[in-house]
């Protein structure tokens, strides 16, 4: 009986392949992700340049671990969490994440922007 | 540090194997415990300031970021003391926490001029090193030298004395030919070795003590490609053959791995060969895997040493030829503690060996590698490198991982060998030993007293290092 499920799965399983391939566009590549990520900047003038000086060098950098900007993907596990358990980890710091992102003069305030900007929530 | 993926994943998979033998979950859960932080904001609402690796904390009463010279001197003048310019917050040391201003320079960034000819650039001093690459280039400059980490800002790399390597090649401040300072009166001075020379010699390693670096005029050098090469050899072999290996190379310098008798040589020199990028990070990979051998082999180390050894010996050597401002910089996201002390280059690896003796002796939670560098001599009163050839040594620990036990034994070791210390990486020199370490240390003093003889810019660790130790 369980081997008749699992040989009708295995027959069923290009097809569901294929129709998995009607949903939508394929995932942006790594290079894709990264490429964006470079060019992304904020809006707002007084955000950008926040962005620019303390988030951009590691939030644009692959090399740097970090969630990159406009990856909605490697966000999404993020705002997962909750939006004051993400703020809290940007302010204490945690694991790769060093405390406040390196940026001094950020409010919290900023820094709920900020983390929308780079989880591309507006676009979403 | 850098290793090919393959590699990497060789040890990743060994590390994996060891994982299924071992299976002390409750140690992993101990190991990988996030340290406690501080509150996020205090009682009375001031929002939480850390350094990078969480070691240092502070609620500052007010943040500023001016935005002009003009209104950084007024502002030292009236803030609330004690004022502490913070640039990337990558020291280790207590330099910034203030319950009074905290100071970012950030607003102040970006290239001020430049002399084509005499390949030299005036900078803000808020302007990170990894921003300083790229506003160079379009100059066609770089700098002489770069250190291992670009997120600081210059104001803050030349304050600590921070540093590069190469024979022939002096920390970041060595290349700074004049400064502007702002003092705790609100002046702005002039200074190079014609103007206040005095201030020039004792503020250019002033970790923000002596006034906050405004603007440095920095002597960089015609753009240059370079070859860089990293591959593994035995531990003993590389520091028998560091002499030679600093003569051969325009920069050097090596990682000793604990647990494994191996070195990691990283080399750099110029070229005229066709573009070799490097390719995607493989240094964190490595280094987490040399984690996860720590938390399964740690309590067994001749079996760890055997397993890493076997793992990492026959790695391929990694080569990359790009711009020299590419590549001398690295990205080091695994977040650390570090104590790094600069040696008289004949001590250093004498030191070296009695340093790793003493961690594989007592020390296996130990997984990071040492950094060996070299780093020539310069005339800045603060200055670790002051007069002499210098050979640095830095010890790391990881985040989550207790330091103090480690430095604790270290540091003796250290100061024997007539080690000063980096004074933005962990120490516990105070005023008495550091006066004994710089011939120059009461003139530095006593410039520091006629700029600031209120002390605005001493918080409690500045204090210990300058009037009570």
């Amino acid at each position: 009986m369980r081997n008749d499920k699992v040989h009708r799965l295995m027959k069923a399983w290009p097809l569901m392949a294929l129709l998995a391939g009607c949903g939508g566009p394929p995932p942006p590549s790594p290079a894709q992700i990264a490429a964006r990520a470079a060019t992304l900047r904020p809006a707002d003038a007084h955000l950008a340049g926040l962005y620019e000086r303390s988030c951009k060098a590691c939030h644009a950098e692959p090399r740097a671990n970090a969630p990159l900007a406009g990856d909605r993907s490697a966000w999404k596990t993020r705002l997962a969490k909750g939006r004051p358990v993400l703020l809290q980890s940007v302010l204490a710091g945690f694991n790769g994440m060093p405390a406040g992102g390196q940026c001094f003069t950020c409010t919290p305030h900023d820094y709920e922007a900020l983390i929308s900007f780079m989880a591309d929530e507006d676009a979403r | 540090m850098t290793l090919s993926r393959r590699a990497a994943i060789g040890l990743g998979v060994g590390a994996a194997g060891a994982a299924v033998v071992g299976g002390m979950v409750g140690r992993q859960w101990s190991l990988d415990r996030e340290p406690p932080s501080p509150a996020v904001t205090d009682a009375e609402g001031r929002v939480l300031w850390r350094n990078w690796s969480g070691i240092a904390s502070s609620y500052p009463a007010a943040r500023a970021a001016p935005e002009s010279e003009a209104a950084l001197a007024e502002l030292l003048r009236t803030a609330t003391a004690p004022i502490r310019p913070v640039g990337a917050g990558h020291s280790f040391t207590a330099l910034v926490p203030t319950p009074g201003t905290l100071l970012s320079l950030d607003a102040l960034h970006g290239l001020v001029d430049h002399d084509a000819i005499a390949h030299q650039a005036t900078v803000w001093a808020g302007t990170r090193l990894g921003d300083l690459g790229p506003a160079l280039v379009a100059v066609g400059q770089e700098m002489l030298s770069l250190p291992d980490i670009n997120k600081q800002s210059l104001g803050g790399a030349i304050g600590t004395g921070t540093h590069g390597t190469g024979a022939g090649y002096q920390a970041i401040h060595g290349s700074v030919k004049a400064f502007r300072l702002a003092t705790a009166r609100g002046d702005i001075l002039e200074c190079s070795p014609e103007r206040n020379p005095d201030i020039y010699a004792a503020a250019r390693v002033g970790v923000g003590a002596f006034g906050v670096i405004t603007q440095v005029t920095l002597q960089n050098r015609a753009l240059t490609r370079v070859h860089k090469r990293a591959y593994l050899a035995p531990l003993e072999e590389v520091a028998a053959g560091w002499p030679t290996l600093l003569k051969a190379h325009d920069k050097v310098e090596f990682f000793a791995f604990p647990f494994s008798g191996l070195a990691a040589v990283i080399a750099t020199d110029q070229t005229d060969a066709a573009l070799k990028p490097r390719g995607p990070d493989q240094d964190t990979e490595t280094l987490l895997s040399l984690k996860r051998l720590r938390d399964l082999l740690g309590p067994v180390p001749g079996l760890r040493r055997h397993i890493t050894h076997a793992l990492m010996a026959g790695m391929p050597a990694e080569e990359s030829v790009d711009d020299s401002w590419k590549l001398l910089s690295n990205e080091r996201p695994v977040r650390f503690n570090e104590m790094e002390f600069h040696l008289p280059r004949e001590a250093q690896m004498a030191a070296l060996r009695e340093v790793m003796a003493e961690i594989e002796r007592n020390h296996n939670d130990v997984f990071f590698p040492l950094e060996v560098r070299s780093i020539a001599p310069d005339d800045a009163w603060l200055s670790p490198f002051y007069g002499r050839e210098s050979g640095s040594l830095a010890i790391h620990a990881y985040y989550k991982d207790d330091y103090r036990r480690l430095f604790g034994a270290v540091e003796p070791i250290l100061r024997r060998h007539g080690g000063r210390p980096h004074w933005g990486k962990l120490h516990t020199l105070r005023a008495r030993e550091l006066a004994a370490l710089y011939p120059r240390w009461q003139d530095a003093m006593e410039v520091r007293r006629t700029l600031d003889p209120e002390g605005r810019f001493l918080n409690a660790h500045l204090r210990e290092l300058f009037i009570d130790g």
